[in-house]
């Protein structure tokens, strides 16, 4: 290869794992935080619905009442 | 909103209902800020080559430092790191002052947020100072002080989870928070106070030109809305979990 090319790949080429490491690791950090905070408040929801079931069947004075 | 005299923060108001836009229109903005710098902003010349060479119809006369991409990540995730622990210490102070538990559940998820970024920053920064420096990781007066901080924010939900008292862990949870953002103007301006800095300052290097500030401001802009939608949302899930424990402390009753 011509070395004046070869100087300018030098710089290119071997820095494009670094790049690209560096914008697919923030993306998917993100996207997993995201993940991770989205499954957290359904799941919290899910648990107030139940809990709000359960005194609901208290009031009602069920004997199946889950509390 | 109110409770008792101060006015304190709460789940499913107003803010929520931005808080998916903001993150949609967060991933948009990011997402043009890095096209723009890989499509609009040409690269940075690097030390200068022995003769010109046309490589397709440009005429290039230095290396090109494509590694310097990076930053246009880089910049913006740690300012926004820096607003988020504002933010941490802010609410921090709210409640050393007034000793309202919401305003504890405001720093801690600010915290968490500023810890998200905070990592983000050493991902990019990291990676860019391996393949610019040659090693993982040097003693410059930047990185040192964000390791510091950075260390400091994980202090912060290590001493949360040492300590059972909810007062007592708020309020050494909030003076943590404080103690961290003091060191953010220290961070900022080491590599204007010590010339012998290596980490790049952008306003020594010539500033930026019209097109590299447009790249910047679009990922800047971008990752404040998502950090602002990710905040709304993480706040209604801790609310949330708080009004149920409540609850459940009052059936146990």
């Amino acid at each position: 290869m011509n070395p004046i090319l070869a100087d300018i790949y030098s710089t290119v080429v071997p820095s494009m794992p670094f790049i690209i490491g560096a914008y697919v690791l923030v993306w998917a950090a993100l996207l997993v935080y995201v993940i991770i905070v989205v499954r957290g408040l359904k799941k919290t929801e899910a648990q107030m619905a139940a809990l709000e079931e359960s005194v609901r069947a208290i009031r009602n004075d069920r004997p199946s009442n889950p509390l | 909103m109110k409770k008792g005299m101060v006015k304190v923060p709460e789940a499913g108001q107003w803010p929520d209902k931005l808080a998916i836009p903001a993150l949609a229109t967060g991933a948009v903005l990011t997402t043009a800020g890095f096209l723009a710098a890989f499509l609009l902003v040409a690269p940075v010349n690097g030390a200068e080559l022995e003769s010109p060479e046309l490589v397709g119809d440009v005429m290039v006369t230095h290396q090109q430092l494509l590694s310097q991409k990076i930053f246009y990540f880089h910049m913006p995730v740690a300012i926004v790191s820096f607003v988020l622990l504002a933010f941490g210490a802010y609410y921090g102070v709210r409640f050393l002052t007034t000793r309202e538990a919401r305003f504890d559940t405001c720093s801690r998820v600010a915290m968490e947020l500023t810890l998200l970024f905070v990592v983000f920053t050493m991902i990019t920064g990291d990676l860019w100072t391996r393949f610019e420096w040659g090693v993982w990781w040097t003693w410059d007066p930047r990185l040192t002080t964000y390791l510091i901080l950075m260390l400091i924010v994980i202090a912060y939900f290590v001493m949360r989870n040492a300590v059972d008292d909810p007062e007592l862990r708020a309020t050494y949870a909030s003076v943590v928070s404080v103690i961290a953002f003091v060191d953010v103007p220290i961070c900022f301006m080491v590599t204007r106070l010590i010339p012998s800095s290596v980490h790049p300052v952008v306003t020594r290097e010539g500033g930026m030109s019209p097109d590299m500030a447009l790249a910047v401001m679009l990922v800047m802009a971008g990752m404040m809305l998502v950090a602002f939608g990710l905040y709304r949302l993480r706040f209604r899930q801790a609310r949330l979990a708080e009004r149920l424990q409540a609850l459940k402390d009052q059936l146990d009753d």
